[in-house]
């Protein structure tokens, strides 16, 4: 039995590295009927608002080569209601539960992080400073340096919980924002957020998207998302998340390989719903057949 | 829900671009195939593109089938469309949740009909009302009217299959250039009977600019009706948010609210849709 364990930080401890990325996994709930989401290394919930917020009009998403455009615009049922009516749940099934959070401003972002910190239940916060489809908030954050190390330090002060901060790849060096986040006190780092892409219909010359531009997720950015944790893995001290067109326990093994100390699961968990599980399995099976006792002594063995 | 591997049966092309699938499914899948709701479909070669699985409305099923319409529309349903006799496909379903149930409560007293209305490739939705049930009449004592219009007589699909499988029916069809004998919209249809049947149940799937329409004349005639939408998902259980539709509001603050198309939908009371 190899084991599967990882300990990202002192205070985050998963059972195995595979986690569900956030907006590909609701609240947890919708995926009971397919898996035991106790299993999983941990779920990370759709990103949370202080407020309900209702997301982007007209088209959502639309399908590209290997891989989808969305522009969903941050949907969420707001903090209070999933304090009330998910957490409970998620508890009760054993789920190892990761809160994405995000906000317009700063103080957004650390009220809902003070909220957050006497709430028991909830391992770890992952920052969105990422997200490409909203006017306020996320990715203005996520692409200067300076911007992002203040909100992470805000939030640093309010919460003893270990800190994640989701790095935007539409940057033009991520290692200047990985290490200012890793400096204001993040704890670990998970990368990549989604690529912004653009479809447009030449029969309409309209664009595909009611918000025009969206990010591009699934296998096609694969390369681009292991490249970048790649680089980011050898500039900075703190542990990385691997994310970005994992579909199957090969791609997830290819990030802990570059030295990602755990993976996160998007797009692939809208076609197969149970694929989380499958690549835990999987992970298991390979190490085993070549013979490693641990999956740590995998991680970050990559020779160059 | 279900997810599995199904294999074609059959694959009959209707026209130059529309293809009637049947595709073998786990018996439990059949069973909980009510009408109305649909089946997430991809091919199942592991090679990610096209990526995710297309909806389509279960048409009809057996003990261990389904059928589907599929309209050849990208790259998606091409690939779906062409499946051979014998090649597997990967299923997901039964989602969504379905016409109701037309019962007692639902229907209005009278010997008002129920009306079917089915624009284009609504049909697919719209005759699992009428297949599913097996020759038996819907509702034994109200008489049921499909309304389908279509471009052209040739997209009027499967009518023969429709009537030989249904009890009690009668079938009125209109279409864009007047090839079926009547030209118009499948909505001046629905006006017609609701003159002379207002307290009708009306069921529509169709484009969306049809199911407006639909929605504004089951206004003017302030009768009962429930709307088949689509949308694009990526999922088709809940999790992407890519299918919300507006919704009249509820809530106090009378801000618009959303419901997602395949798990709160896709049928909706008629008078709930913000088009």
């Amino acid at each position: 039995m190899v084991d599967l364990q990882v300990e990202i930080v002192p205070g985050l401890v998963l059972k195995n590295p595979v986690m569900t990325a956030s907006g590909t996994f609701g609240y947890g709930r919708e995926y009971t009927p397919y898996l035991d989401i106790a299993k999983l290394g941990a779920i990370i919930t759709k990103g949370l608002s202080l407020k309900p917020k209702t997301g982007n009009p007209g088209t959502r998403i639309t399908e590209t080569a290997c891989g989808m455009l969305n522009a969903i615009g941050l949907e969420n049922i707001g903090i209070e209601r999933f304090l009330s009516d998910e957490l409970p749940q998620l508890k009760q099934l054993g789920a190892d539960v990761i809160v994405n959070i995000f906000g317009n401003n700063q103080d957004d972002y650390a009220a809902i992080a003070a909220r957050l910190d006497q709430v028991a239940g909830i391992k770890a916060l992952e920052i969105n400073i990422s997200c490409p489809n909203v006017k306020a908030g996320g990715i203005q954050f996520g692409t200067d340096p300076q911007a992002a190390a203040n909100l992470v330090a805000a939030v640093r002060r309010v919460t003893t919980l270990p800190l994640i901060t989701k790095l935007s790849p539409n940057v033009s060096d991520i290692t200047k924002v990985a290490e200012a986040v890793a400096d204001a006190g993040s704890d670990v780092l998970s990368l990549i957020n989604t690529l912004v892409g653009l479809a447009v219909d030449i029969d309409s010359r309209r664009p595909l998207l009611g918000n025009i531009t969206g990010g591009l997720s699934g296998p096609a950015i694969k390369p681009v998302a292991l490249r970048l944790v790649h680089q980011v893995v050898k500039a900075v001290d703190i542990p990385v998340i691997g994310i970005g067109g994992i579909a199957s326990a090969r791609d997830a093994l290819e990030f802990l390989l570059v030295g990602a100390r755990a993976v996160e699961i998007g797009t692939a968990n809208f076609i197969n719903p149970q694929i989380g599980l499958e690549i835990v399995t999987g992970i298991s099976d390979y190490l085993e057949q070549h013979e490693y006792e641990k999956v740590t002594d995998f991680i970050g063995s990559l020779q160059v | 829900m279900y997810l599995f591997t199904g294999k074609i049966v059959s694959n009959r092309q209707l026209t130059r671009d529309i293809r009637y699938l049947r595709i073998t499914a786990p018996a439990e899948f059949c069973r909980q195939a009510a009408p109305g709701r649909f089946v997430m479909l991809g091919c199942d070669d592991g090679l990610f593109d096209p990526l995710l699985k297309r909806p389509f409305g279960i048409m009809n099923r057996g003990d261990d089938w389904f059928e589907v319409l599929i309209k050849e529309v990208g790259r998606g349903t091409l690939q779906l469309g062409e499946l051979a006799e014998g090649s597997c496909v990967s299923g997901h379903g039964p989602l969504g949740n379905g016409y109701p149930e037309v019962d007692s409560e639902l229907r209005s007293k009278d010997s008002s009909p129920l009306i079917l209305v089915a624009g284009g490739m609504g049909i697919a939705s719209i005759a699992s009302c009428l297949l599913f049930n097996n020759r038996r009449p819907l509702n034994p004592d109200c008489k049921t009217i499909l309304l389908y219009g279509a471009a052209r007589l040739d997209e009027l699909l499967l009518l023969d299959e429709i009537e030989k499988n249904s009890a009690d029916l009668r079938i009125e069809t209109i279409t864009d250039d007047g090839s079926s004998g009547r030209r118009g919209w499948v909505t001046e249809l629905l006006e017609n009977e609701l003159r002379q049947h207002p307290a009708s149940l009306t069921f529509a799937c169709g484009p969306e600019p049809m199911l407006k329409n639909v929605q504004q004349v089951l206004c003017k005639f302030k009768t009962r009706g429930y709307l088949s939408l689509e949308n694009r998902m990526a999922c088709g259980f809940g999790v992407c948010l890519g299918c919300v539709q507006k919704m009249a509001a509820t809530g106090d603050n009378g801000a618009g609210e959303s419901a997602k198309v395949c798990t709160q939908g896709p049928v909706f009371p008629a008078d709930k849709v913000v088009f």
